[in-house]
């Protein structure tokens, strides 16, 4: 099917002049191999290259308005103008390699190199307790589809418990994933590109072990002269990824917002589960964009209440006022928490109990969430000798994972790490005896992880070269989205990330 | 790549030589010698001159008025089409419309395709006819194709501004650069030079160009001033002739700033005589005699339906 569903009306020109006949036909080049997912924009299929070396390759199709016989030309997303246009550009190790893009039969078809893995796929495998064997519980192309978009209100329920034996991810492994996700994230900060999306399931990893940031969609060029940051579309970011300071409605988009992703992640990589899983307020008629309390909840349970006198532009933000209404919903249960922990420091925010901090500045909060975490993970304790107990220091992500998690989940967008302050971090040295992070994030590691599910509709696939078959056939859920190709206009998008007019 | 100038596309696959540029024209021209006899164009500058003003008439009608950046990445893009595809085969007034409509989704500037369509039909009843949503969408297809999908696209406005500081420019200077750059897109610099040795060019050329009687122009309008003052080109290297002292000091600086750095001279003074020449042809510049010429062409092939 659908790879070039409409191959038969290409040869109708829309004017008496000029019409529009690709020299590179997808179908010549590469052989369909199976179908991999489907989101907002169109579907991702499984290719191989037909030049004879059996190469793997991912491809990106974005759909029409209307696939089959009604298919017109609509104008192009400006999220795949973007996407297209800055994988052009973009070369670097840790981002995904665009091999080529094809326009044909009203289709875009981005030709990707192929990722065997992403960190979502890494993170269900560890949390439903199969890391020994590959059978188990791999994420399926359904599961993925599930968390790449926007949360529900139901979200799924935490399996690894049910599922009795979860298993930590070996911190070597953390350690270079965010090592690389830190240096593409640098390089493309560098070249004022903000990712805008980072989540696990934008994160994917070769089989060899390196680490490919992906979905360039929400990707956008800061400081290009004369370009406001405030104009276009608006809240981005997948909310559980989403920084406090877009949660308290700042519309200045920097890249702290990508490395407070970056701070979500790897404490998801830690405890196999969101850090901040809240749920999405959703539009609110003509009221416009609502205030997110449940999530911003979320990250006040465990941080605690932001306060102005550590971060100075939070009452400045268009939502500083709703700020109290969030503290009110969760100070008991802090204040609990809190005189238990830290008797006689009473908080300092607005009504409710405001950040603590221990005498290494480290959040007290996410120090309680961090060790916590840890252990109910399974990484073993942390020795203050390293070797003790005939422990490794290898193999926890130790103090000095929690001193650069501090540091990326800092609530003022200013005092957060940079990318390169990150990279910089003493946990990639590894002077607590935790070793430097390796260029492959399998090396040393016996876990083997499932291969990315393809689901093989073989009367699907061909479909495409029957001649005269126009009629597309669904395959697993393929109806998701609306067009990729319709919205010309900024904040107009229909991917379910934006929240604007 | 959008930072560094020299890993970009721009720079990797849109920047030629003049022999190569040359090569490439004639390409195109031996491909369709019958059609070139058949309709003969005026000169590239002059066409670029009409779609310059075509583009600038749509910008400014539509909904919110299109900003400048946008309207020079439009021009980029005709250019590197049009390099690359005979223009007596299409309909230039969808490629500016279509142009137009990428370029603001590049500098986040977007609208809807139906704005673009609306207002150019509003403006060209006899070029666009048809429901030409559809048409429109064809030719972004084909622009981006022709492209390879390289649409991001340095300017010398970046560094016109990085360099008023150092180079000590008042506002009237960078006001007069800013128009030499929108200037400079109406001949083949954006193909042939990087976007910083065309600012230094234009600031330059401001330089030497603005005499004290005129300190109060208007951008708009300096196209026609630029000119006028063009005449003094001669003189540009007597500085008893060419500006007042402040202006004579600050050229000194630019000159003296441009020896120490790195900057290729040569390529900044083929630069300047390159606009200096164009403004010398502008002065025939018939915007007639252009619109003939296309209707000429699209009419006979039914491009215009
Ligand atoms: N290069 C690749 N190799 C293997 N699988 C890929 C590749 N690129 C994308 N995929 C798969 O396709 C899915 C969707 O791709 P992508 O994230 O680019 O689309 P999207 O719909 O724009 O993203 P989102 O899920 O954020 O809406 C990914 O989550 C991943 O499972």
């Amino acid at each position: 099917m659908s790879l070039s569903s409409s191959g038969h009306t290409s040869q109708k020109t829309s004017g008496g002049g000029f019409s529009y006949t690709s020299k590179v036909h997808v179908l010549d080049k590469y052989k369909v191999v199976g179908f991999i997912s489907s989101g907002t924009y169109g579907r991702v299929y499984k290719a191989i290259g037909k030049d004879g070396n059996g190469k793997e390759f991912a491809i990106k199709k974005f759909k029409p308005d209307k696939e089959g016989e009604a298919a017109q030309y609509t104008g192009i997303s400006q999220s795949a103008v973007r996407e297209m246009s800055l994988c052009s550009e973009l070369s670097h190790p840790n981002i995904i390699h665009l091999v080529e893009i094809i326009l044909e039969d009203k289709c875009i078809f981005m030709v990707f190199e192929y990722c065997e893995h992403d960190l979502l796929q890494i993170i269900q495998h560890h949390s439903q307790g199969s890391a020994g064997g590959s059978g188990g519980g791999g994420a399926g192309a359904s599961q993925q589809q599930q968390q790449s978009s926007a949360p529900t209100n139901n979200p799924a329920p935490p399996s690894a418990a049910a599922a009795g034996g979860k298993t930590p991810i070996p911190a070597p492994v953390v350690k270079s994933t965010l090592f690389q996700l830190l240096n593409g994230l640098h390089y493309l900060h560098c070249n004022w590109v903000l990712h805008r999306d980072l989540k696990p399931a934008n994160i994917m990893l070769t089989s060899s072990g390196a680490i490919r940031i992906g979905d360039l969609g929400l990707a956008r060029l800061f400081r290009s002269p004369l370009n406001s940051l405030y104009s276009g579309d608006k809240v981005v970011v997948t909310i559980w990824y989403r920084a406090p300071e877009l949660l308290l409605g700042s519309r200045h988009y920097t890249p702290a917002i990508d490395l407070w992703a970056v701070g979500c992640i790897f404490a998801e990589l830690l405890g196999l589960r969101p850090i901040f899983k809240g749920e999405e307020a959703k539009m609110d008629g003509k009221k416009g964009v609502p205030f997110q309390r449940n999530q911003m909840g979320k990250i006040v349970e465990v941080l605690g209440m932001p306060e102005r006198r550590r971060w100075e532009g939070l009452s400045g933000m268009p939502e500083y006022g709703h700020l109290a209404t969030v503290g009110q919903s969760q100070q008991q249960q802090q204040q609990q928490q809190q005189q238990q922990q830290q008797p006689g420091n009473g908080g300092g925010g607005g009504g409710a109990v405001g950040q603590q901090f221990n005498e290494r500045g480290i959040n007290v909060g996410l120090e309680r969430w961090y060790h916590n975490t840890l252990a109910s993970t399974g990484y073993p304790p942390i020795s203050a000798s390293s070797g003790a107990n005939g422990s490794n220091p290898a193999d926890t992500p130790g103090e000095l994972g929690l001193d650069l998690l501090n540091k990326l989940l800092e609530y003022d967008p200013i005092k957060r790490l940079t990318a390169e302050e990150a990279l910089r971090h003493p946990y990639f040295a590894g002077e607590d005896g935790g070793g430097k992070p390796s260029a492959n994030c399998f090396e040393g590691v016996d876990v083997r992880y499932p291969h990315r599910r393809v689901s093989q509709d073989d009367n699907d696939i061909r479909t495409v070269s029957l001649p005269g078959t126009r009629k597309t056939v669904g395959i697993g859920g393929a109806g998701g989205g609306g067009g990729g190709m319709d919205e010309g206009g900024a904040g107009g998008g229909k991917r379910g990330r934006y929240v604007g007019d | 790549m959008a930072a560094n100038y020299w890993a970009s596309t721009q720079y990797l696959h849109w920047q030629y030589s003049r022999e190569t540029l040359a090569q490439m024209r004639q390409k195109l021209k031996d491909e369709e010698k019958h059609l070139n006899q058949l309709f003969p164009l005026p000169d590239m500058r002059y066409l670029s001159c009409f779609f310059s003003k075509l583009l600038a008439r749509l910008g400014k009608n539509m909904p919110v008025p299109i900003r400048q950046q946008a309207l020079a990445t439009a021009q980029v893009y005709l250019r590197r089409f049009y390099s690359k595809v005979e223009i007596r085969k299409t309909n230039p007034y969808i490629v500016i419309t279509t142009a137009l409509y990428l370029a603001c989704k590049l500098e986040e500037c977007a609208h809807h395709i139906k704005n673009f369509v609306n207002e150019s039909r509003a403006l060209w009843p006899s070029f666009i006819t048809a429901s030409e949503i559809a048409k429109v969408g064809e030719c972004e297809f084909y622009l981006i194709s022709e492209m390879s999908s390289q649409m991001i696209v340095h300017h010398p406005y970046r560094t016109l501004l990085d360099l008023q500081t150092p180079l000590n420019l008042s506002q009237d200077d960078v006001s007069m650069a800013w128009s030499v750059i929108n200037d400079h897109y109406l001949t083949d610099l954006p193909l042939l030079y990087p976007p910083h040795v065309i600012a230094i060019a234009a600031i330059f050329l401001a330089l030497t160009l603005r005499q004290p009687s005129t300190n109060a122009q208007q951008p708009q309008t300096a196209t026609a001033n630029m000119y006028s003052q063009a005449s003094l080109r001669k003189d540009a290297s007597d500085p008893t002739i060419t500006g007042t002292t402040t202006q004579q000091k600050k050229s000194q600086h630019l000159v003296n700033w441009l020896s120490e750095s790195n900057v290729n001279i040569k390529a900044v003074m083929e630069c300047c005589q390159e606009i200096i020449s164009l403004y010398d042809l502008l002065e025939t510049y018939q915007e007639s005699v252009c619109k003939e010429a296309i209707s000429r062409f699209t009419r006979a092939q039914g491009l215009d339906k």
